[in-house]
């Protein structure tokens, strides 16, 4: 009887979840050093991944890069992805690791739910997410397998959108009206302090307003750093989560900022 | 403890029997394929939910002791849930839900002298592509198991399930239904296996299904969708959604 719980379900099963985790352990524990020596620079790393809000909840805009060292992976990564229906992440870091903690949380999410028959509360799909990123700690550690996610989500209590971030251990952070994570992000940090204090919080803005200034930001971020993929090689992914739920921006409407953007 | 043949045959006897008998009288559940998805329709009494999603493209829905349908729904959820993660959703089908992992478990359990029967009959429903791909199982107490298409029933009786499958095998002849014909059709055959289950007169499936609901039953109905934005296709309908197919 797992009451719910999925890391419990699958080990009942014999499911090798987290192979990554178990691998990474034998790195941190110095028994695979062979590939500890290669493993950096095998790793998919630096992205921008960005979360703000807006007038009806939380807008998410990545670049589409994935990179390791500085060989480019793929220019149609994507790096914000659903959660369930009501929660998004997006994820800088190691692809292996935070791809496979995503499928892992969707999985536990939709088992809660219907192993349960209730929903998960925002603040257990919070926690879930605490715990997978301290199962991969040893990784983080070592510098390789680590990853930093930002989740959003709509509290339909409070009726409106709040963004969370992580530390590598777990701790969970709240903010205010924005969040972003990354190689690119260290380095436009300052830039969303500027634009909440000259042009106003995130959160009385438009879509259209959030996007367009979200879109200026990421390819800011791809000026100053080569991980991040911008606005001008590929189309950069948008969703939102509102009271309605997780939905793609429409593209045409990314499309005509970036355009704007690119002429500017 | 030494068993016999013989006493290993009466066993199984008795043990059908008592199951046969515990579930005459329990609410008929109806699946049907419909252009929206695959409706699930049933009354139950008070609060006692009999209809359940299990995964992705799955629900499930049955009569019986509740503990016994919690039994078997949560070995499917658990089974859809550790595959599906192993694996990917695309691999958990009916199937292997209802085959591999429920069938064999049920007749082992049922064939055991010295265990309790589980009192439960089930339906299970997969939502496809099209609703000619939609699938229906009926997973009987002694882990016997039957495919349907278009609609699968679950009912008390033989009798009851005969009729049930007879109406809606007239009616759904050729066409795939609409989703308010459906839930109509739906509303009808359980009327009409509740009526064949406890040998009613009322002519009038109406008046079934009326007395039911005044007697403390509730409408309950699921829909697995067909094309669905949502991580999540399935979902019950609201007691709004319902209140138009109800008689007053």
């Amino acid at each position: 009887m797992s009451h719910g719980d999925f890391a419990k379900l699958l080990e009942a099963y014999g499911v090798p979840g987290f192979a990554w985790a178990v691998r990474l352990r034998r790195l941190a524990a110095g028994e695979d050093e062979a590939h500890a020596q290669h493993a950096d620079g095998v790793w998919a790393h630096g992205t921008t991944v960005i979360a703000v809000k807006f007038d009806k909840g939380v807008l998410n805009v990545a670049d589409r890069r994935a990179t390791s060292g500085n060989a480019i992976f793929s220019e149609e990564a994507e790096k914000i992805l659903k959660l369930d229906d009501e929660t998004l992440i997006a994820i800088a870091g190691s692809y292996a690791a935070a791809f496979e903690a995503v499928r892992f949380l969707q999985h536990s999410f939709k088992y809660y739910a219907r192993s349960q028959l209730q929903e998960m509360s925002l603040e257990g799909k919070l926690s879930e997410v605490s715990r997978v990123l301290s199962r991969s700690l040893p990784g983080a550690l070592q510098g390789i397998g680590g990853f930093l996610p930002i989740v959003s989500a709509f509290d339909k209590e409070r009726n409106e959108g709040r963004i969370f971030f992580y530390d590598v251990m777990g701790a969970r952070f709240e903010s205010r009206e924005f969040g972003a994570a990354g190689s690119g992000a260290e380095r436009i940090r300052g830039s969303f302090e500027y634009i909440v204090r000259t042009k106003g919080p995130f959160h009385t803005m438009t879509l259209e307003e959030a996007l367009r200034e979200t879109l200026l930001l990421l390819e800011i971020a791809a000026s100053l750093d080569t991980a991040t993929g911008g606005i001008r090689q590929s189309l950069p992914l948008a969703k939102t989560v509102t009271a309605e739920g997780v939905s793609d921006v429409p593209e045409e409407l990314v499309r005509s900022i970036q355009k704007a953007l690119v002429k500017e | 403890m030494a068993f016999t043949p013989y006493d290993w045959q009466q066993t199984l006897r008795q043990k059908a029997d008592y199951v046969e008998d515990r579930l005459r009288e329990g609410s008929p559940v109806v699946g049907l394929s419909c252009h929206e998805g695959v409706l699930l329709v049933t009354v139950r009494r008070a609060q006692q939910q009999k209809i359940f999603e299990i995964y992705d493209r799955l629900a499930f829905a049955g009569l019986g002791n509740q503990s016994d349908l919690e039994t078997i729904r949560q070995l499917a959820v658990d089974f859809a849930h550790a595959e599906g993660f192993a694996r990917s959703p695309q691999d958990v089908s009916i199937q292997r839900v209802v085959g591999v992992a429920l069938s064999p478990a049920m007749k082992r359990s049922f064939s055991d002298p010295l265990r309790l029967p589980l009192v439960v009959r089930g339906l299970f429903a997969q939502v496809g592509e099209t609703p000619e791909s939609d699938l229906f199982y009926l997973l009987n107490y002694d882990g016997e198991f039957s495919l349907a298409h278009r609609f699968g029933v679950a009912a008390g009786t033989e009798g009851a399930r005969e009729a049930m499958e007879r109406l809606c095998s007239t009616r759904t002849n050729k066409k795939i239904l609409k989703h308010d014909a459906a839930i109509e059709l739906a509303l009808e055959a359980w009327a009409v296996g509740r009526r064949e289950a406890l040998a009613e007169s009322a002519s009038d499936w109406r008046a079934v299904l009326s007395q039911a609901l005044k007697t403390g039953g509730t409408a309950e109905a699921a829909l697995l969708e067909r094309a669905s934005r949502r991580e999540r296709r399935f979902r019950f309908l609201s007691a709004d959604e319902l209140k138009p197919f109800l008689p007053v």
